[in-house]
C-alpha cells in the first residue's frame, strides 16, 4: 500500500504535460488579472489556390482585459479580420494559443460568450425587428414571455422601442445596424465582436452610432473587440488600439488611448485627439 | 401630362393594350381565313364563334353541352395535374434539402437532373406507361416529373443564397443543424421555392393535357384529340385551347398570391 502511494508521488509530476501546467498557470493568472482574452503567439497560415502558403498573421501576443474596448486597426490584408475570426472560433489558428476567459474559443462559443456584429446588419428580412432580436433566444429555448421581455429591453437599450414591429427593410442603415447590436447583446455575452460594423454607413450616421455604442458599452460593461480601418473611429472609441501591419499581418503597436470618458463628439476637436491620431498613423509599418 | 404618362406606363393599361392587340390580330386572321377556306373553324375561327359554342345549350354528345363537357374533362385532368404537382413539389423540395445537406448527394445528382428536362414528355410518357401499366398513374407521374426539376433547382438556389454572415451568426449561437434549417435556411429559400412553383404550375397542367392525348379516357387532352379527329365539333378543340390557356395563367397567379400571403415582409413598406 505504502509502496503504491510512493509510486504515485514519484510518477505523477513527470506524467503531467508541461503545456498543461502552463495552461493551469495562465488560468490562475486570468482570475487574478481580470484578463478576458489571452492571445499567445497566434499565427495563421493559409494554403492559397496555387499551392503556396500565405501568411495572414504572425505571432500575435496580447491580453485583453474584462470590460475593455479594443480596436483592431489596420489596412486591408493586415489580418485584423482574421484575428477576430480566430477569437470567434470561426477559423482555427495554425500556431499559438487562444484562451477566452480561461477556455478555448470553441468552448467559449458553445457557452455563448460572444455576440457578433457584422459589416452588414445581417438581419432576417422575414422577421420583424423584435423577432430578429428574439432569434438567439429562440435558439437557446428561452421561454416565450421572457424572450419577448428581454428582446424589448435590448431594443430599448439601442433606442428603437418604437420600431419593434417594423420589418428590417423599413429601417435606415443605421437603425438596422443598431438592431444588429441589440441582437448580439440578447444572449448577454461577455464579449462583443464587431467586424467593421459602421463602415457601410454615411459619416453622419456613423458619428451618431459611435456615441450610441459608447453609451451601450458603458451600460452593459461588455468587452468589445472592434475591427476597423478608420483611425479616427478607433481613437474615439477605444481604450487601446492594436495597430496591425500587412505583409505579413502582424501586431506592430499597441497604443493606449487615455482620453477621458465619457467621450462626446467635441473630443475630436482637442489637440490630444489629433496627437493620438497622428501617433497611430505613424505606427504603421510597410503600408 | 404627368398623369397621362403614369397611366400609359401602368401595368393595368399595358395589359389592356396587349389583350386588345391580340384580339385584333386574331380577328384579322380570322377574317382572312374566312375568305379563303371552306371550313374556317378548322384553321382559325372568329372569337365570337368560340364564345357562342361555350354559351350555347346545344347537346354535342347527346347529354352534355360543350361547356359541361370541357368542365367535366378539365376536372379529371386538373386533378391529375394537381396530384402530380404536389408529389413533384414534395420530392423536389426534399431532394434540394438533401443536396444542401450533403455535398455528395449534390455532386452525384444535380448535374444529371437536367437530363430529365431534355427528354421530351411524349417520349417519356410511353415508357412510364409501360412501367406503371396504368395511363392515369403515368399522367400523374409525368406531371410530377416536370414539376420536380424547377422546384428542386430553385429551392437549392435558395439554400445557397443564404449569406455567409447568417451561417456565422448561427454558428456563434451554437445552433444545431435542425435550428439552422428551420430558422435560417428554409425561411430564406421560400421566395426561390415559389419561383419554382410559379414556373412549374403551368408546366404540370400543359404536360397533363399533352399526355392525355396519348390514350383515351376522360381528360382535356382526350377530348381535344377526339375533337381534332372530327368526333365532335371543332369548336370543342378551340374551347379547350382557350380554357387551358386561362387555367395555366391562373395557376401562375394563384401561386403568386399564395406567396404574397406567406411572405408579408415582401409587401410591406418601402424598398
Amino acid at each position: 500500500m505504502i509502496f503504491i502511494v510512493l509510486f504515485c508521488f514519484i510518477s505523477f509530476p513527470e506524467q503531467r504535460n508541461i503545456n498543461e501546467l502552463k495552461g493551469t498557470i495562465s488560468m490562475i493568472e486570468h482570475e487574478r488579472n481580470d484578463i478576458e482574452i489571452m492571445l499567445d503567439n497566434v499565427g495563421m497560415v493559409y494554403d492559397s489556390a496555387d499551392g503556396k502558403e500565405v501568411t495572414a498573421l504572425t505571432s500575435v501576443t496580447m491580453d485583453i482585459h474584462k470590460g475593455e474596448f479594443i480596436s483592431l486597426l489596420g489596412p486591408s490584408g493586415c489580418g485584423k479580420t482574421t484575428l477576430l475570426r480566430i477569437i470567434a472560433d470561426l477559423i482555427h489558428p495554425t500556431s499559438g494559443n487562444v484562451l477566452i476567459g480561461g477556455v478555448s474559443p470553441k468552448d467559449a462559443r458553445l457557452k455563448r460568450r460572444y455576440g457578433m456584429v457584422f459589416q452588414s446588419a445581417t438581419l432576417y428580412d422575414w422577421r420583424t425587428v423584435i423577432k430578429n432580436i428574439e432569434l438567439p433566444l429562440e435558439i437557446t429555448h428561452c421561454p416565450k414571455k421572457e424572450r419577448h421581455e428581454r428582446a424589448m429591453k435590448m431594443l430599448d437599450l439601442v433606442g428603437l422601442s418604437d420600431f419593434a414591429d417594423h420589418y428590417p427593410r423599413q429601417l435606415s442603415g443605421g437603425m438596422q445596424q443598431r438592431v444588429g447590436i441589440a441582437r448580439a447583446l440578447a444572449l448577454q455575452p461577455e464579449i462583443l465582436l464587431m467586424d467593421e460594423p459602421f463602415s457601410a454607413l454615411d459619416e453622419f450616421t456613423r458619428e451618431k452610432l459611435h456615441v450610441d455604442l459608447l453609451k451601450i458599452w458603458r451600460k452593459t460593461n461588455k468587452t468589445i473587440i472592434f475591427v476597423t480601418h478608420n483611425i479616427q473611429e478607433s481613437v474615439f472609441l477605444s481604450d487601446r488600439i492594436c495597430v496591425l501591419s500587412p505583409h505579413p499581418g502582424r501586431l506592430s503597436a499597441i497604443i493606449d488611448v487615455d482620453l477621458p470618458r465619457p467621450r462626446t463628439m467635441d473630443i475630436k476637436d482637442t489637440p490630444e485627439f489629433t496627437a493620438l491620431v497622428s501617433k497611430v498613423r505613424n505606427s504603421f509599418e510597410g503600408v | 401630362m404627368k398623369k397621362l404618362k403614369k397611366l400609359l406606363t401602368s401595368k393595368f393599361f399595358i395589359t389592356i393594350v396587349w389583350v386588345v392587340m391580340l384580339i385584333a390580330v386574331w380577328e384579322l386572321f380570322a377574317f382572312h381565313v374566312e375568305n379563303i377556306k371552306r371550313t374556317p373553324e378548322n384553321v382559325q375561327p372568329h372569337l365570337s364563334g368560340i364564345v357562342d359554342s361555350l354559351t350555347s345549350d346545344r347537346k354535342i354528345n347527346g347529354s352534355q353541352t360543350a361547356l359541361q363537357m370541357v368542365i367535366e374533362n378539365a376536372k379529371a385532368t386538373l386533378t391529375r395535374a394537381g396530384i402530380g404537382y404536389i408529389i413533384g413539389i414534395a420530392s423536389g423540395f426534399l431532394l434540394a434539402l438533401f443536396m444542401s445537406l450533403s455535398k455528395i448527394v449534390e455532386k452525384t445528382s444535380f448535374p444529371y437532373l437536367m437530363l430529365i428536362q431534355l427528354i421530351p414528355i411524349l417520349g417519356m410518357a410511353p415508357i412510364i406507361n409501360a412501367i406503371t401499366g396504368d395511363i392515369a398513374k403515368s399522367r400523374i407521374i409525368i406531371a410530377a416529373i416536370l414539376t420536380f426539376y424547377p422546384v428542386a433547382t430553385n429551392t437549392l438556389a435558395g439554400f445557397k443564397s443564404v449569406q455567409r454572415e447568417k451561417h456565422e451568426l448561427m454558428y456563434s449561437y451554437a445552433a444545431n443543424k435542425f435550428q439552422i434549417y428551420t430558422k435560417t435556411m428554409i425561411p430564406a429559400c421560400i421566395p426561390y421555392f415559389f419561383t419554382g412553383l410559379k414556373i412549374s404550375a403551368p408546366m404540370a397542367i400543359t404536360a397533363s393535357i399533352l399526355v392525355d392525348t396519348l390514350q383515351g379516357g376522360i381528360g382535356l387532352g382526350c377530348l381535344l384529340s377526339q375533337s381534332l379527329k372530327g368526333a365532335m365539333t371543332r369548336y370543342v378543340f378551340w374551347d379547350i385551347v382557350f380554357f387551358s390557356a386561362v387555367i395555366g395563367i391562373l395557376s401562375f397567379y394563384i401561386m403568386g398570391i399564395i406567396e404574397i400571403m406567406m411572405c408579408p415582409y415582401r409587401r410591406t413598406g418601402k424598398r
